[in-house]
């Protein structure tokens, strides 16, 4: 693993979007019309690959039109020539193994259609601000039932492998494992970590047959659930809220539903002894829930 | 910035109108952190919170709207909230949050419950 890459300068940023529809195109326009980027437009993403391979872009959008094969052998070539270039997926036609695929060739991004319009608009303007980021998702290993990445520990790259999760479109993989997921892996950055964008953490995510799981593995030292008087975690059923004085009197900022909220999205949510590492389970067979 | 506040007055109630989302990302829930400890610390003391916009929430945008309530409940005020809807119900559903803070489905209802104290949104609601 690699580590963050400088953020030097700039001057003038250029993005090339490549054509999607009316709505789409107008959007990216004024995202990147905002920050005063230079907009190019490509027909297709081949006239895409074209431009890339003569003009040093900072960022592309690819067209949706295209298979999630084709996408990422574009990434694949474009990024063979310009390493540090943030490359977004927009995709009509995709497989599960195309989004894994283009996070392990180094895509910023990957969105398969139907998107939310403003969670697009949202991730363009993470990838115009970050300084570095392709060393911020490693895929260590995956095959179709257990994929195995490591992610730097930042707002940012959590945001993004949030969003590969949802590209996948797996209709056992509601909305809310993966906002768990969101909530452990947040977590884990924050207090494993400290944000420290020089550490990272692993996650396995596993499909099984009647069940999806996600491993957490924070560098820290852990904790104990049990002493965790500042979570809602531990609240009693008749006090909803006792967490909140708990953190006033330490001075810690509003906080402490994150394990809660995970522990409530999921059907599993299981520490390690020593506290760094977190199982979420989702049961997708209702059968195995009476089980 | 993916949250969105637009703040209004009825007689003594303070709207804040939310689009966007309220999570930790770019610094949203910061964002409203700030805007609500600003609106208390100038006299605000009855907020109403209107989420029919807010397509997301997350521990980060909850713990905010909590803080702020107990914040307020402590001076003498109330915070409410106006139609959360989608995933922003369910965080509140599942969190048990609607039997603390009440939540109305009309604009009109949730400023009225502020002029008749005590009436709230749902007859079991709990104590803060």
């Amino acid at each position: 693993m690699t580590s963050p890459c400088s953020s030097a300068a700039v001057p003038q940023k250029t993005a090339l979007v490549v054509a999607s529809g009316r709505d789409i195109d107008e959007l990216l326009t004024t995202v990147l019309a905002s920050d005063g980027w230079s907009l190019h437009r490509a027909d297709d993403n081949q006239h895409a690959l074209a431009l890339a391979t003569t003009e040093p872009f900072d960022l592309i959008v690819t067209g949706r039109k295209m298979l999630g094969p084709d996408d990422v052998e574009i990434l694949r070539r474009i990024r063979s020539a310009r390493a540090h270039l943030r490359l977004i997926i927009l995709t009509d036609r995709f497989t599960p193994g195309d989004v894994v695929s283009a996070m392990r060739e180094g895509a910023f991004s990957y969105f398969s259609a139907p998107f939310d319009a403003a969670e697009l608009a949202e991730m363009v303007r993470a990838a115009m601000a970050a300084p570095c980021w392709d060393d911020g998702i490693e895929v260590l290993s995956a095959t179709p039932a257990w994929v195995r990445v490591a992610a730097r520990c930042d707002t940012s790259t959590a945001d993004r492998l949030v969003q590969f999760l949802r590209g996948v479109r797996d209709p056992s993989i509601p909305e809310g494992i993966i906002s768990a997921f969101r909530e452990v892996l947040l977590n884990a950055m924050e207090y494993g970590a400290h944000f420290d964008p020089s550490q990272h953490v692993e996650i396995s995510f596993i499909r099984a047959r009647r069940a999806v799981a996600c491993r957490v593995k924070d560098p820290g030292q852990g904790f104990s659930l049990e002493e965790l008087r500042h979570a809602a975690i531990n609240n009693p059923a008749d006090d909803l809220l006792s967490h909140v004085a708990a953190r006033e009197a330490q001075g810690l900022r509003p906080g402490g539903f994150g394990l809660l909220l995970a522990k409530k999205l999921v059907d599993e949510l299981i520490y390690s002894e020593q506290g760094n590492e977190v199982l979420l389970v989702k049961y997708i067979d209702p059968i195995s829930q009476v089980a | 910035m993916g949250l969105q506040i637009s703040i209004r007055e009825s007689d003594d109630v303070t709207i804040l109108d939310l689009r966007g989302r309220a999570t930790i990302d770019a610094g949203e829930s910061e964002l409203l952190d700030g805007q609500l400890q600003r609106l208390v610390a100038n006299g605000a003391r009855k907020l109403l919170l209107n989420l029919t916009d807010l397509t997301r929430v997350d521990s980060s945008g909850i713990s905010v709207i909590v803080g702020a309530c107990v914040s307020l409940r402590h001076q003498g005020g109330d915070l409410r909230v106006l139609r959360p809807s989608g995933p922003v119900l369910e965080v509140f559903r599942v969190l048990h949050l609607l039997e603390a803070i009440p939540s109305f489905d009309d604009e009109a209802r949730a400023l009225a419950s502020f002029r008749s104290r005590g009436q709230a949104a749902s007859s079991s609601q709990r104590s803060l």
